[in-house]
């Protein structure tokens, strides 16, 4: 039971991560990137083809890394132009249709040049006990370097300036704006900025099982999950609803079957959306 | 200081405000009074930037500022304080001076100032703007409009939701302000309270500029005094 | 948009039923029958190849999906993303039915289409009575596809799993020879589009039509729009579940990826951008181009997917009404320009 929640917590952690990129774009831009999951495996084969490249681990995370971001770049610059000329409901409708776009162009360009690739940064070496659970390296690495990026995502979003205008503007955007902030520069920022959350989400998964082309719309499927628990543009939330789906996952898959726990997250998503559209900890508008 | 000509804005291509003119010269208070939907809102969207004039021209300065983007505007040395007042609700009241100063580093110097200005603000400062009463709302917004030390500040309606005694509260502290050289532009519905703290004026009827001049004028002019202070 | 009326939603609806069936019948049959009698000659010059008619058959299946889809959506605009979904719940509960439950193959169907039919209507009833806006509505339903994909594999006695299963029932009967399952989903095709044309026509399709435009002025005017949306969804969810069972039993064998999201629903939402969403002949323009032109690139593969996913922007960036009612309305245009200057 506890090697389950542990490892629970280790999923949870980066359920958690990857929701935060995707309800940060949601909370201040209003948009929904349903090509999320197509930028971590983009930035994961990127790592991939680097290293059959012969250069070495750490550089290649980190152009893995910068790829992500870039992608994030892209998207603001290109196909969400259009999309900020519409407001409210129809701004999100449209944010949907052509990022799902761009998954398909992604998703089907990496399934046909690289059909098998994957990204494997298995970390060798023997297990390590934890209260008294024997955890992988990977796993321990991986949560570790997730646990430091969270914790450098408070502190920035709490003690710095530039942090404090991002949330400034997630509040209240028209007041952001007549304190001189502008929103459109700090959506492109947090759209190059979650592109590099799911890079780094992609990598520390990759110490745990491998990441292939093909789990782009799987990634994608759960961040949303784990975004709409956590309500939409709700940072703790979505660490909160990460962790505890991150748990129920690990343990319902041991207990009963995988597929049924992915029913169940979904399910719990679902339910989210019928009673508490706010998510778990959102704000009653 | 602000020149504005022929200002026509509405929402939708509808005009609501239709050719206004007026201007704001260094270390004056002046107002803009008139009745609801007389278009005082949609004058200060206009000017604040988060609405586009559909014809006119805005100089600040001297430097044209037509049309700029509220983001834009707020650099330049004027800031503003909205009736909605647009706080941020889930940031705490110290958050929200330091944000006041972007991006510039806050100065402590101005912090302190506006924390001797408004007491009730340094009381709360851990708390968080979403929960505080409407007059402490009111000190934030314009505290922190004022972390930027601006040259001119603008307020829509700034008894709107206020009791009496905090309105002129208000309106106090921008005469405190006013001897530390600040220029200020209001628009209000209130108007004996305007007038009170006002050097001159302009009244707005049906989105055209009917009447100008100084306080003292303005107040003897019965059509005004009928209209608005209820002297028949 | 029309006065709030003080009379009752029937006396006012009733006038505009009249007026329009029997003026607009004849303009109704006549595509009907011409898409029917040009369909109708495909299996002369396919019929030889099974695989060809096999992807015949998927194609008018797909323009089934397409018209329901094009109901719930194009009539009422509620975002269904679980058409795959519907159609499953259609195709293998029927094959459970016949085959696992020894039932014969017409009552099964039946049933089967009648769950779909339930679970439809059941997601809009939640839908509007938690009034999910659209986008919630979406995800909600995707959600719905999902976990029917995940039970689908899942259940993998019952329907094997992610490799699929066989179905036996049918075997020996025309549903499996090379051209009759054809004329037979050919009949489901004709009979949806009149029963989306004729919908559209009757003061059930005046009231989808209204409510899709402006909610509030439309429940103004007297229209439950709780009730006309869970009809458009039933309607629709029964097409889905007809066509997916009936289908099943054509083909001989299903699978979860004959149902899934990524092959039924993103593929039915290309067809609709192209053909017009909420048109009656839209559905057939766009299934029977998107078929043949997937037929042709069958040799790139993958690479179809990304030529979709560049359709699906370019359509919904520039032609978010369809591409045929964009070129309509520019030749329209076009035309009356040249016109002016004659």
């Amino acid at each position: 039971m506890i090697a389950n929640l542990l490892d629970g917590i280790v999923l949870g952690l980066q359920f958690g991560l990857l929701a935060t990129g995707l309800t940060l774009i949601y909370g201040l831009g209003g948009v929904l990137n349903l090509g999320y999951g197509q930028i971590a495996v983009t930035s994961a084969i990127t790592v991939a083809l680097a290293m059959d490249a012969g250069i070495p681990v750490l550089p290649a995370v980190v152009l893995g890394l910068l790829a992500g971001g870039l992608f994030g770049l892209l998207l603001d610059l290109t196909i969400l132009r259009p999309v900020y000329r519409l407001r409210g409901e129809a701004r999100v409708l449209l944010s949907l249709l052509l990022t799902l776009g761009v998954s398909f162009i992604i998703d089907g360009y990496l399934n046909w040049r690289y059909p098998l690739k994957a990204l494997n940064l298995y970390i060798g070496g023997g297990a390590i006990e934890i209260l008294g659970v024997l955890m992988r390296r990977g796993s321990l690495l991986a949560s570790a370097i997730t646990l430091v990026t969270i914790t450098g995502l408070f502190v920035f979003f709490r003690s710095t300036s530039l942090g404090r205008a991002i949330r400034s503007v997630i509040e209240d955007e028209a007041g952001a704006r007549l304190i001189g902030i502008d929103p459109k520069q700090m959506l492109r920022l947090i759209l190059v900025f979650s592109g590099v959350l799911a890079a780094l989400v992609a990598v520390t998964r990759s110490m745990i099982t491998p990441v292939d082309t093909t789990t782009g719309l799987s990634i994608t499927v759960f961040a949303l999950i784990v975004t709409v628990v956590g309500g939409l543009g709700n940072v703790v939330g979505a660490l909160l609803a990460g962790i505890i789906l991150g748990i129920v996952n690990v343990v319902a898959a041991d207990l009963i079957g995988s597929y049924i726990s992915l029913i169940i997250l979904l399910v719990a998503a679902a339910v989210t959306i019928l009673i508490r559209p706010a998510g778990l900890l959102g704000v009653k508008e | 200081m602000l020149e504005v000509s022929g200002l026509s804005a509405g929402y939708q291509g509808n005009d609501v405000v239709h050719d206004v003119a007026f201007h704001v010269d260094q270390g004056e208070a002046v107002m803009i009074i008139g009745s609801n939907g007389a278009g005082k809102t949609t004058l200060f969207q206009t000017l604040c930037g988060l609405l586009s004039p559909s014809s006119g021209k805005v100089l600040f300065e001297e430097n044209d500022i037509t049309g700029l983007p509220a983001e834009q505007i707020a650099r330049l040395g004027m800031r503003f304080v909205s009736a909605a007042r647009h706080l941020f609700p889930r940031m705490t009241v110290e958050e929200h001076l330091l944000l006041g100063a972007y991006p510039y580093k806050p100065d402590p110097e101005t912090m302190s100032i506006v924390l001797d200005l408004f007491p009730r603000l340094a009381e709360r400062r851990r708390q968080r703007a979403g929960t505080m009463s409407g007059g402490e709302q009111q000190m934030l917004a314009v505290g922190r409009a004022l972390m930027s030390k601006p040259r001119l500040l603008v307020l829509d309606e700034p008894s709107t939701g206020l009791a009496p005694l905090l309105a002129r509260a208000a309106y106090e502290a921008l005469a405190v302000l006013r001897e530390r050289g600040l220029t200020v532009l209001v628009t209000e519905q209130q108007v004996p309270l305007a007038i009170a703290y006002s050097d001159r004026g302009y009244v707005l009827e049906n989105g055209f500029i009917r009447l100008e001049g100084t306080t003292e004028q303005l107040a003897a002019n019965p059509a005004v005094r009928s209209a608005y202070l209820g002297v028949t | 948009m029309t006065q709030p009326s003080t009379r009752r939603a029937g006396t006012f609806l009733i006038g505009g039923t009249e007026a329009h069936t029997s003026r607009s019948l004849p303009a109704l049959l006549l595509p009907i029958t011409a898409v029917g009698a040009l369909l109708a000659l495909v299996p002369l010059w396919l019929g030889d190849s099974r695989v060809l008619m096999g992807v015949a058959v998927l194609g008018l299946a797909f323009i089934c999906y397409a018209i329901g889809f094009n109901v719930i959506f194009g009539s009422t605009g509620q975002l269904f993303l679980c058409v795959g979904a519907l159609a499953g719940v259609g195709g293998f509960g029927a094959t459970v039915l016949a085959d696992n439950v020894g039932l014969p193959i017409l009552p099964s169907i039946l049933i089967a289409s009648l769950a779909a039919t339930l679970i439809g209507g059941l997601l809009s009833y939640v839908a509007v009575q938690r009034s999910l806006g659209v986008i919630f509505t979406g995800i909600v339903t995707l959600i719905f596809s999902l976990s029917f994909d995940a039970l689908l594999l899942g259940l993998s006695n019952l329907t094997g799993g992610d490799t699929g299963r066989l179905i036996n029932s049918g075997t020996d009967t025309f549903l499996r020879e090379r051209v009759p399952p054809y004329y037979l989903m050919l009949a489901l095709v004709l009979a949806f589009l009149l029963i989306h044309g004729l919908l559209r026509r009757s003061h059930i399709g005046w009231a989808f039509r209204a409510l899709r435009d402006d909610e509030i002025a439309a429940e103004l005017a007297g229209i439950d729009v709780a009730r006309y949306r869970v009809y458009g969804a039933l309607i629709g969810a029964a097409m889905l579940g007809l066509a997916g069972s009936t289908y099943a039993f054509t083909e001989g064998r299903i699978s979860p990826t004959t149902f899934g999201f990524g092959h039924v629903d993103v593929v039915v939402i290309v067809m609709l951008a192209f053909g017009g969403i909420g048109t009656l002949l839209g559905p057939i323009i766009g299934a029977v181009t998107f078929t043949i032109v997937d037929e042709i690139l069958i040799d790139f593969g993958q690479l179809r997917q990304v030529a979709y996913g560049i359709l699906v922007i370019v359509l919904f960036l520039w032609m978010p009404r369809g591409l045929i009612p964009s070129a309509a309305s520019l030749w329209r245009r076009v035309r009356r320009r040249v016109l002016a200057r004659s």
